[in-house]
């Protein structure tokens, strides 16, 4: 008897809390298992960022600058698919992934190391000379990274805006073609993002389709659109250079990229996240 | 570059006949344009008549123991344009300083251009009329830390606190926005009284010094309020910006919080100066838009609508954090609560802010490169500027701003009266230094 | 609203072993199915549930009489009260308590002579009677601030549980994820007949799925297959439904050989990895966490320290310290969002979790725990009373955050 009363206490105020936490009838529970599967999504591509991390710092410091090229773009990929979770550790997004402009001295700033340094030095000095230490300090970092998302519990508004959050990254910085400057591999970033954002769309859309149908269409649309016109530049170990990309299309996907911005930016308030 | 002519065309056309619609009385006035003819035969106008202003005659007083544009209310349009100063020696200095001194009291006062003999250039480029209107101008001249360091017989007298800018965590500077030997501070009613005054300067200082950077901002204009108070203007997120603001009419105050006093550790030349800091922080506005109203209130701690803490009614209330120590009602992080936490002590790191907002095009990206150019004066930059800015370095904000450029710099105290020039004190001082040496 | 409730948890049906479960394995059962069947019938069952437990002892009397109620002004404190309505008219009339406009609770129809009981969850505020007949002056109801209202107050919002309930289901799914990999690993072992290697590898087995035993006791279909034990088995080691891990453990530690055991093995695979699809699936309210934690510490203290589950493997200390390791997960992830409302309960959860780990750390020698045997009787009594005041603790949590 005394359990009964427990838990159909707690169903009591489970209903009666829910009834005025959202408008479309998604109660935060149903939220849970999203959130569940999404750390666990990024645990996954965190294990795989290590081991790919692992691969290419070695071949940076191996000095095989064919190879560390050729593993720069699939092992980032990695990180810019969870990028709203990476961006969490603003030290390590720092340390891991600034670009030179986010250094007062460019390039030759001591600051800039992480992924776009060693980008620097493969593609635009076409060497490894100097970048062991960089590597070395990488693999730290993303060692470091994995071990810190493990503890940390997820915060849900970050996760269910992680969505919208990396279609802002696109449309600021990707679209441009300004964040892989030197290896051009820019199209393998973007790809990553629009992954990432839309394995969180995925995982929440069972929650809004029923009620939001119109929605859920739209942006299913655009992303089919994304996802269309990258398969067009898709070549048999990853993405075409940058350069490669017409006008025409840029402009396909940053229309399409600022419209799921738009609309996805709306998921938290449709769930009752903010 | 076509579409962009035909957009400012129409905002213009646009303007005007919101200004004939309303009518003189309203809001024609609170624009600061009033239209007396056009109200009178409304038809008569052509569509690139000038629009009328009938605040063109207001004008702020060159003399003081400050420079004016620091605690003087802040026009629509406002604009930083630093130089690096090619003049080395006392004499090459003094001139500049005479120099900048003579253009700055003719431009503040207004009045007719000399006219040349024809056959040579215009001493004036014309572009407010033969007249020169004072529009409200000011110009605060300060001078940046290379500006002593670059010079031997001048870096003892270097004001203490001065540094040369370095990034904070969230920046990302561009050299090329960075810094500077000089700032001039150019602010009026309309922005082509600060492009006419800067015009000026350029044609009367090219063997002194070149420019370096530059970027114009503006003020939203509102309509007056009928019980003739003041509300604080908004930023390009769509915030009041200064509510906090330590109040510039209280004198004593501003000599805590602003200028700099005798008895300090400040050189004696640097008294009723003050250390301006400058920053270009972009916004990406296209990203807040698209953040909902109960974030970003709670990103900055206030109510978008009325300005009015989170825990208030009206602009003017003053936040009571003490009741609120876990941040229910004002988040711990949000950016009022950091830059201005209201716990003991912290007045001492009171600032004087006097921001414009900026736009200035497109990014590479295709989003609108638009932010604040924000102008902070104090009387030591350290437990001023540099203090508060450490304090939000994990805000919320940031996180829709980026700072790209900027520089800090010692204004230099006020021209008192006719025989008084801009950087007299302080090349009085260097002077004694050199005599002192010789003897 | 209703519906949803329900949803993915009901599936679990009555065990569907001939033999009739364990008395134990019974209570958990039913406590499951009874988790399930109130999520799902929800507000409903509930509010019946309350008008039969209404006859309580302290119920506020209220007598209806011609033009008045008596008392007519009350106060109560918030929370659950209990009202007895005794109408001494010659009308059937009504009672009602109104917020504003809105009827908050009401009784209608109470025959002359006879009285109604009322039962209702009360909110801090003033609220009017209607007494009887409409042109009765109406009564006042004040409800003052209560232990429980406050609770309820500092009941962190729904949304704030999101997190620490998603971590967890992280946590089961890992959790149950090594378990069918080491469950694999020991049939494989089995599979290829050695012994020694299947003995080394049953612990291990076994571990990830006592760490979430709170969970896995929900299903207990898969449970009565995974890990039923001889004792609570009408043929004991001989009966059909001994199967599972203890299944395997008598044969690889008493009987020492892993004849027959190929085909129980190859089964726990396939049950492990059924319950692995379900854990999936599974949904956690934010007060089953800590009521499920308390359940199994408790069965800890009255059964499992007293007896014992590993009777050939003697590994009981392990699978306790597994227990106690999925107990304190729960309580971590709890923890940031009930320390603000209830610090104190939070810290004696703290310190009684401690005081149960030191007791296993002291009883572990350099190269793991000693055979179950070994342990003295002191030692185990010790052990069980701290698991009772550790459940003790935890059972408070709930209430101290306004989720019960």
């Amino acid at each position: 008897m005394s359990f009964r009363t427990t838990f159909s206490a707690g169903a009591f105020a489970l209903l009666a809390t829910s009834s005025i936490a959202t408008a479309a009838g998604v109660s935060p529970l149903d939220i849970v298992k999203p959130v569940a599967d999404y750390k666990i999504f990024v645990s996954e591509k965190l294990e795989k960022l290590v081991a790919d991390t692992k691969s290419f710092t070695d071949a940076v410091k191996a000095g095989d600058l064919k190879k560390a090229k050729a593993l720069y773009a699939p092992t980032r990929v990695n990180y810019e698919t969870i990028e709203p979770v990476a961006e969490l550790f603003s030290d390590l997004d720092k340390s891991i992934d600034s670009r030179a402009d986010d250094h007062e001295k460019r390039e030759k700033d001591p600051d800039f190391i992480g992924f776009h340094r060693i980008e620097y030095g493969l593609f635009s000095q076409n060497s490894t000379e100097g970048l062991a230490p960089i590597a070395d300090k990488l693999m730290t970092d993303v060692t470091d990274l994995n071990k810190r998302v493990k503890d940390l519990t997820f915060p849900p508004d970050k996760v269910v805006g992680g969505a919208a959050a990396l279609m802002e990254e696109v449309a600021a910085t990707k679209i441009s073609g300004e964040e892989d400057r030197y290896s051009h591999t820019d199209l393998f970033d973007f790809k990553g993002n629009v992954d990432g954002a839309k394995k969180i769309y995925d995982l929440v859309r069972p929650l809004i389709v029923k009620d939001d149908g119109k929605f859920v269409a739209k942006v299913d649309a655009n992303f089919a659109t994304v996802e269309k016109t990258l398969a067009k530049y898709k070549t048999a170990d990853g993405y075409e250079s940058y350069d490669k990309l017409t006008e025409d299309d840029r402009k396909v996907l940053a229309a399409a990229v600022n419209t799921l911005a738009e609309d996805l930016s709306t998921l938290r308030g449709k769930l009752g996240l903010s | 570059m076509k579409q962009s002519d035909t957009i400012k065309e129409s905002f213009v056309t646009d303007r005007r006949r919101l200004l004939l619609g309303v009518g003189a009385a309203g809001g024609a006035i609170a624009a600061g344009l009033t239209s007396a003819q056009a109200a009178g035969n409304a038809g008569a106008e052509q569509v690139t008549d000038a629009p009328v202003s009938n605040k063109m005659q207001e004008r702020q007083p060159f003399h003081g123991e400050h420079q004016a544009g620091i605690v003087t209310p802040r026009p629509a349009a406002g604009m930083i344009v630093t130089f690096d100063v090619l003049a080395q020696t006392p004499r090459d200095v003094e001139q500049l300083f005479r120099t900048l001194t003579d253009r700055i009291k003719f431009l503040m006062a207004g009045g007719t251009p000399p006219a040349f003999d024809p056959k040579l250039p215009p001493s004036d480029s014309g572009i407010l009329g033969p007249i020169v209107p004072p529009d409200n101008l000011t110009i605060t001249v300060s001078l940046g830390d290379s500006f002593f360091a670059k010079r031997d017989w001048l870096a003892p007298l270097k004001p203490v606190r001065l540094s040369r800018m370095t990034g904070f965590p969230n920046d990302a500077l561009d050299p090329a926005l960075c810094h500077g030997d000089i700032s001039l501070q150019i602010c009026a009613n309309t922005p082509d009284a600060t492009i006419h005054a800067l015009r000026d300067i350029l044609k009367n200082t090219p063997d002194l010094m070149v420019v370096r950077w530059k970027q114009e901002g503006s003020v939203p204009v509102l309509p007056p309020k009928a019980d003739g108070s003041h509300e604080s203007a908004r930023n390009f997120l769509g915030f009041r910006d200064g509510s906090a603001n330590p109040d510039a009419r209280d004198a004593a105050l501003m000599d805590r919080v602003v200028w700099v006093r005798d008895g300090g550790e400040e050189p004696g030349w640097a008294r009723h100066g003050t250390y301006q800091a400058v920053r270009i922080i972009r916004n990406f506005v296209e990203r807040w838009d698209r953040t909902p109203l109960n974030e970003q209130q709670a990103i900055f701690g206030r109510h978008k609508a009325t300005g009015a803490p989170l825990d208030g009614k009206v602009e003017s209330d003053t936040p009571n954090y003490a009741a609120d120590p876990e941040g229910k009602v004002t988040p711990l992080d949000a950016h009022i609560r950091l830059a201005n936490p209201r716990t003991k002590g912290s007045e001492e790191n009171l600032i004087l802010r006097r921001p414009f907002n900026y736009s200035n095009g497109v990014s590479k990206s295709g989003q609108l490169e638009q932010g604040l150019l924000f102008i902070v004066y104090q009387a030591d930059l350290e437990k001023g500027f540099i203090t508060v800015q450490k304090r939000l370095k994990d805000e919320p904000l940031a996180e829709y701003l980026k700072p790209i450029g900027g520089g800090y710099f010692f204004t230099l105290p006020g021209v008192t009266n006719e025989d008084d020039f801009l950087g007299r004190s302080l090349l009085q001082a260097a002077g004694q230094i050199a005599s002192g040496k010789k003897s | 609203m209703i519906k949803k409730m329900s949803a993915p948890v009901s599936q679990p049906a009555g065990p569907k072993s001939p033999q009739p479960p364990s008395a134990k394995l019974m209570r958990f059962a039913v406590i499951g199915a009874g988790v399930l069947v109130l999520a799902g019938i929800g507000v409903f069952y509930w509010a019946s549930l309350q008008t039969t437990r209404g006859s309580a002892d302290n119920a506020v009397l209220v007598t209806i009489r011609n033009g008045a109620c008596e008392p007519n002004e009350m106060t109560v404190p918030a929370g659950r009260n209990t009202f007895k309505i005794v109408n001494q008219t010659e009308r059937a009339v009504e009672w009602e308590i109104l917020d504003g406009v809105m009827v908050l609770e009401e009784r209608e129809n109470i025959v002359p002579g006879l009285s109604q009981t009322v039962t209702t969850k009360l909110p801090v505020g003033d609220f009017k009677i209607t007494c009887g007949l409409l042109s009765n002056a109406r009564g006042t109801l004040h409800v003052t601030p209560s232990t429980e209202s406050q609770a309820e107050a500092a009941r962190p919002a729904l949304v704030a549980f999101i997190g620490p309930l998603a971590e967890y289901q992280v946590f089961l799914a890992m959790q149950a994820g090594a378990l069918v990999k080491a469950t694999q690993a020991l049939d494989a072992a089995i599979q290829a007949g050695d012994l020694e290697k299947a003995r080394g590898l049953y612990e291990a087995a076994r571990l990830p799925y006592m760490r979430i035993e709170p969970a896995a006791k929900r299903f207990a279909d898969l449970d009565n297959v995974i890990d039923p034990v001889a004792d609570y088995l009408a043929k004991r080691e001989q009966d059909p439904g001994f199967v599972g891990f203890h299944r395997i453990e008598y044969g690889l530690f008493s009987a020492r050989s892993t004849d027959g055991l190929a085909p129980v093995s190859a089964r726990l695979v396939a049950d492990v990895t059924t319950l692995k699809d379900r854990i999936g699936t599974l949904r956690f309210t934010p007060d089953q966490i800590a009521t499920s934690a308390a359940q199994l510490v408790t069965a800890l203290a009255d059964t499992k320290i007293p007896v014992g589950e590993e009777h050939y493997a003697q590994t009981d200390l392990t699978d306790f310290d597994a227990n106690i390791e999925g107990v304190a997960k729960m309580m971590a992830l709890l923890k940031p969002v009930a320390e603000k409302a209830a610090p104190k309960v939070v810290a004696e959860i703290e310190s009684k979790l401690a005081a149960v780990r030191g007791t296993l750390k002291d009883l572990r020698k350099p190269d793991g725990f000693p055979p179950y045997t070994s342990i003295s009787g002191e030692s185990r009594k010790l052990l069980a009373m701290q698991m009772h005041a550790l459940a003790a603790a935890i059972g408070k949590l709930n209430a101290a955050v306004g989720l019960a």
